[in-house]
């Protein structure tokens, strides 16, 4: 880039900071934030998009300007790290840089880290921590129980070098919980002596100790939970106070309720992990509709995950049996079967505004 | 070059196409227009894969195949028609206007199914 052009950015730069002030918009947020980029300075537009999605928490292009911008400043971090590992290895480099590559999803060098992490440092459980979290945050996903069980052998292993690591201990007792080891689950958790558990903990506690025993046959219990689709426990944090309240439940029924009213909808469901809310055509939670939209979704993260374009979003299916929308965002679901008919830009819209409604109500999009 | 060679290279030329190319069912590669930034195998084993995981699903709640499943990810789109003995498959990036696009993707479609006789 020439002298010339840069100028030019910059003065393009003063006028578009002018502008988020004086008219702020996505759409101002993204090009001051598409500036930046331009300029190199990803920290400033990680910086523009957080500004705008404090203002407009509901907008996609945001949204993906904060992806991609949070993307280039990790691997500058990791690029970082990787040279000061290079002149000084000790643990906590390792631990930072496989916490690098564990946020961005990229397994290859994650594996690679953790292997030369735990060549030069075989006592520490760091590796086998990482790894089990990898796994476990694959299986949450996709409820792969070969992913499952790799995810339970790293934590136990992690646990193995060191009995006090309480980050292992805690996501294997909620794994176990999870999937129906209620007594696994419990024996882990009893073995923590904290004098003071955290919110998180005693919610764990709680709820372990009011789940019904499955089993303890681990391998048996993850073959079901990736058979039925389903864990048979609900996180522990999925009941957080907002989604508790009438209101939060309240207004996702009502929002429900007008899509399913809307001209050629047949069927509308909002679906969280292994609850569901359903209007129009639907007898109950057992329709055979709300197995299709979860294993659909289930299907599209795999698909958009292993081909590299970021999380599944959105699908819409079209056949002889109309249209089915399906609007997704981590364990959140809002689908809807309609008519060929049905405006279906219409629904998704409204099924999006479902989806980030609910979220913004858990304080997850925070 | 096939006619079919033709229409997939034609449609990559279309906006906000990445890639495109047709599928057996079970995943093997009919033809392709991928360019270098992915590996046809690994698009078509996913694409087979999400295409009969669907179709099992909508089957089980009494429903047809699908025609056209679109999907929309964080980075990027994709497009799956179905042809009868195989699919094509339509990779897009994250800002393609698929109104534009549909009109192209579904014109490929219906000469892909006279080219290959595969119409059902």
């Amino acid at each position: 880039m020439n002298l010339i052009q840069r100028l030019k950015i910059w003065k393009e730069l003063r006028r578009l900071e002018q502008r988020v002030r004086e008219e702020p918009s996505p759409s101002t947020f993204v090009d001051l934030g598409q500036v930046f980029i331009n300029l190199d300075m990803l920290d400033r537009a990680l910086q523009a998009a957080d500004d705008g999605l404090l203002l407009f928490p509901d907008s996609q292009e945001l949204q993906k300007l904060r992806d991609f911008a949070w993307r280039g400043v990790n691997r500058a971090r990791v690029d970082d790290l990787r040279s000061k590992l290079n002149k000084a290895a000790n643990s906590k480099l390792y631990r930072d840089l496989a916490s690098a590559y564990l946020e961005t999803g990229d397994q290859g060098a994650l594996h690679a880290t953790c292997e030369e992490w735990s060549v030069r440092f075989p006592s520490d459980p760091g590796p086998s921590l990482l790894l089990g979290q990898s796994r476990l945050a694959g299986y949450y996903r996709d409820f792969s129980a070969r992913e499952g069980l790799e995810a339970v052998q790293h934590l136990e292993r992690a646990l193995g070098l060191d009995a006090r690591e309480r980050k292992a201990r805690l996501l294997l007792a909620e794994v176990f919980y999870r999937i129906g080891a209620i007594q696994r689950s419990k024996a882990l958790l009893d073995a923590m002596t904290s004098p003071q558990d955290d919110a998180d903990l005693q919610n764990l506690r709680r709820q372990v100790a009011a789940a019904r025993p499955l089993g303890n046959d681990i391998e048996a219990l993850f073959r079901n939970a990736e058979e039925s689709g389903v864990l048979p426990n609900a996180p522990p944090t999925a009941s957080l106070p907002p989604l508790r309240t009438e209101d939060g439940i309240g207004s996702i029924r009502d929002s429900l309720a007008g899509i399913a009213e809307m001209p050629g909808v047949r069927k509308a469901t909002y679906i969280k992990g292994t609850r569901a809310l359903v209007k129009g055509d639907i007898k109950d939670g057992k329709d055979a509709f709300l197995r299709t939209i979860r294993v659909v979704a289930k299907a599209g993260h795999r698909f958009s995950r292993r081909l590299d374009i970021g999380s599944f979003k959105k699908g819409v299916l079209q056949g002889p049996f109309g249209v089915i929308c399906i609007c997704c965002y981590g364990e959140v679901l809002a689908a809807v079967q309609c008519d060929a008919t049905a405006q279906v830009d219409r629904i998704l819209a409204e099924l999006q505004e479902v989806v980030a409604s609910s979220l913004y109500a858990m304080g997850v999009s925070q | 070059m096939s006619s079919i060679q033709d229409s997939l290279n034609d449609l990559r030329r279309a906006d906000g196409v990445k890639a495109c190319m047709l599928v057996t069912n079970d995943g093997l590669v009919v033809a392709e227009s991928m360019g270098n930034k992915f590996r046809d195998d690994i698009v078509a084993g996913l694409a087979s894969y999400l295409s009969m995981t669907t179709n099992k699903a909508l089957t089980e709640a009494g429903l047809a195949h699908f025609d056209t499943f679109t999907l929309h990810a964080a980075h990027g789109k994709s497009v799956l028609v179905d042809l009868g003995e195989a699919f094509l498959v339509v990779l897009l990036d994250q800002f393609a206007d698929l109104e534009q696009s549909r009109g192209e993707i579904q014109g490929t479609a219906q000469r892909l199914r006279r080219s290959a006789k595969m119409s059902r």
